[in-house]
């Protein structure tokens, strides 16, 4: 327990904001750490992030939320994004077809890059722009129920379900990761390899090891 | 030194003339950066001696050999709204005003010495910093002589581009059509290499890229006047820097467009200010932090980034031991936009501006 004596939080969680370039993956991130928004943001390059704690079910969660860039170009560089990665926003634009249209894309993209379990949840921004959508809600609702995501239309301009998408994705991981904290307890010192899409062994001995999860 | 502070050399004449002809008027810009010059510039003693720099080094030592500088007039002090003037003095290769071009062909410039003293920042007042920062990126010819053919000759690629890649997909399909009719195995396009790939791949990757240049040259600096709002000014200074980077993308297709040649065009587009076709140019000296097959080559990004967090070992091994081992925060994480953007985004412009007077005086060139 030494080693969670300098923290004021009890999970520390990754979780990385992707989408086509422009369609307000930056903004989602100031609206939530810092309550900001900018019209008139300059475009990502390379990484950016910012972190916010939240309760969820009583605990202290630390989210650590990654920015990046959209251009396909910077994906092999940033390689490094999804490494640890526990959740992701997928962002599209609701009035840039395109932007919808490239979720499959991006989909590919977390399939190849990140960890299999990572939590996948579909934000439809700029909600605001209702007079100019190219995407319907339902539209969004169906790819989601198809690949399994949650999904949420936002408004980083109006801050609507801004709170809401990052509670929702952060209560999921908080599930998943303390079922596999428990997991992790009962699996005796069965030295796991921390890594990609590692299997946990389930084996009903109850040893009392450490819980081996986020917090470093 | 002089009186306003300008060390003698800066002063010469040289600085004064404008390599562009500029018939693109592009308005010098009211609110030009404000920095206090806290840098002292120590004058000049030795003649100057032409030394090409890196870029152009096919021929090594000075073409100039006439050491002693006639002229140390002093540079007219509103020499930015003589700009047209000078340009014609510079560019007219009638040499009209004998005298000056006489002067200039005389001209003798030690590359080291100008990269010495611009290394600690350049004296405000565009019109040095836009020709130091030309000689510091190899864009003139050594040979001042060259200057204006040069000049003429980059124009017209330039124009020449703009007219056969920014054309619009409807001209270009009324033109495809009317060659097909001409000739329906090879139509002329195809056999100038322009459209040699399946068109309607061509066109969709550029509408893909042309959107993607629009929304970034829209979010340069806006904050800034020059570049950012309806003003007739920072539009056309839009457009100008859409087509570079249009050009660009379609003159350099392993690299195309990626996101932040905005950031780094913007400081040269502001400092030259002129025709477009010295920023294109220009920007072509940029293109390899950008190109992804480069990307773990010894001059690549992985290996700048390898570079920094050594650098940072050697000096400071405590942070380095801090950010690498202890927080797991590598160089990539906050290093990437510093090396890529070579810091536009880190500082205000102005200061931005200063600190590439040093960048572009390393004599073996911008980090990247």
């Amino acid at each position: 327990m030494a080693h969670r004596v300098d923290h004021e939080y009890e999970y520390l969680f990754k979780i990385v904001l992707i989408g086509d370039s422009g369609v307000g993956k930056s903004n989602i991130l100031s609206r939530y750490t810092r309550n900001e928004f900018c019209l008139e943001s300059k475009s990502t390059i390379g990484v950016e992030f910012a972190t916010r704690t939240l309760q969820v079910e009583g605990k202290a969660v630390k989210a650590q939320i990654w920015d990046t860039a959209g251009q396909e170009r910077y994906r092999a560089i940033t390689s490094a994004y999804y490494r640890g990665a526990v959740g992701a926003i997928l962002v599209y634009d609701i009035t840039k077809r395109q932007t919808f249209d490239n979720v499959q894309r991006w989909l590919r993209e977390l399939r190849n890059h990140a960890d299999s379990n990572i939590v996948l949840m579909m934000a439809g921004n700029k909600s605001d722009l209702n007079h100019l959508r190219a995407v319907s809600e339902q539209d969004g609702q169906a790819l989601a129920e198809k690949e399994g995501l949650s999904f949420l239309e936002t408004s980083a301009l109006d801050a609507t379900n801004i709170q809401k998408a990052f509670q929702t994705i952060l209560t999921e991981v908080y599930h998943i990761v303390s079922k596999k904290a428990l997991a992790a307890q009962e699996a005796k010192a069965n030295a796991s390899i921390p890594g990609q899409g590692t299997t946990i062994n389930v084996a009903e001995t109850s040893g009392n090891t450490k819980k081996g999860c986020c917090s470093t | 030194m002089t009186k306003d502070g300008k060390p003698d050399w800066l002063n010469n004449l040289l600085w004064s003339i404008t390599l562009s002809g500029g018939e693109d008027h592009i308005h010098c810009h009211s609110h030009s950066p404000t920095i206090s010059p806290n840098v002292v510039f120590e004058p000049i003693i030795q003649p100057l001696v032409l030394v090409p720099p890196p870029a152009t080094a096919s021929s090594p030592q000075s073409t100039m050999t006439s050491p002693k500088s006639k002229s140390r007039d002093q540079v007219d002090k509103n020499n930015d709204d003589n700009s047209n003037d000078n340009d014609q003095n510079a560019s007219s290769s009638d040499g009209s005003p004998d005298d000056i071009s006489r002067k200039f062909s005389k001209k003798v410039v030690n590359l080291w010495e100008l990269w010495q003293n611009a290394s600690q920042g350049i004296p405000e007042g565009a019109r040095i910093r836009s020709t130091v920062w030309k000689l510091l990126l190899g864009y003139p010819p050594p040979n001042h002589m060259q200057w204006s053919y040069e000049l003429a000759k980059k124009r017209s690629e330039y124009k020449q581009f703009k007219e056969e890649l920014l054309m619009n997909p409807t001209e270009m399909a009324r033109k495809l059509e009317k060659s097909a009719v001409r000739d329906n195995d090879h139509s002329e396009y195809e056999s100038s290499g322009l459209l040699s790939r399946s068109q309607g791949w061509w066109y969709f990757k550029d509408s893909e890229i042309i959107e993607q240049i629009d929304q970034d040259v829209k979010h340069t600096h806006p904050d800034m006047n020059f570049f950012s709002g309806n003003s007739q000014l920072a539009k056309s200074n839009r457009d100008a820097l859409k087509d570079i980077l249009i050009v660009f993308s379609k003159l350099n297709p392993g690299i195309r467009y990626v996101q932040g040649m905005n950031e780094i065009l913007a400081p040269l587009f502001y400092v030259f200010r002129n025709d477009p076709d010295e920023e294109m140019a220009l920007l072509s000296g940029f293109r390899d932090p950008f190109y992804k097959q480069l990307d773990n080559i010894s001059v690549g990004i992985h290996a700048i980034i390898t570079r920094l967090s050594q650098f940072l070992k050697e000096h400071d091994q405590e942070l380095w031991r801090h950010l690498e081992i202890t927080t797991k925060v590598h160089p990539q994480f906050y290093a990437f936009r510093w090396i890529t953007l070579l810091l536009t985004q880190e500082f205000n412009f102005a200061h931005s501006l200063h600190i590439w007077d040093t960048l572009l005086s390393d004599p073996e060139g911008p980090p990247v």
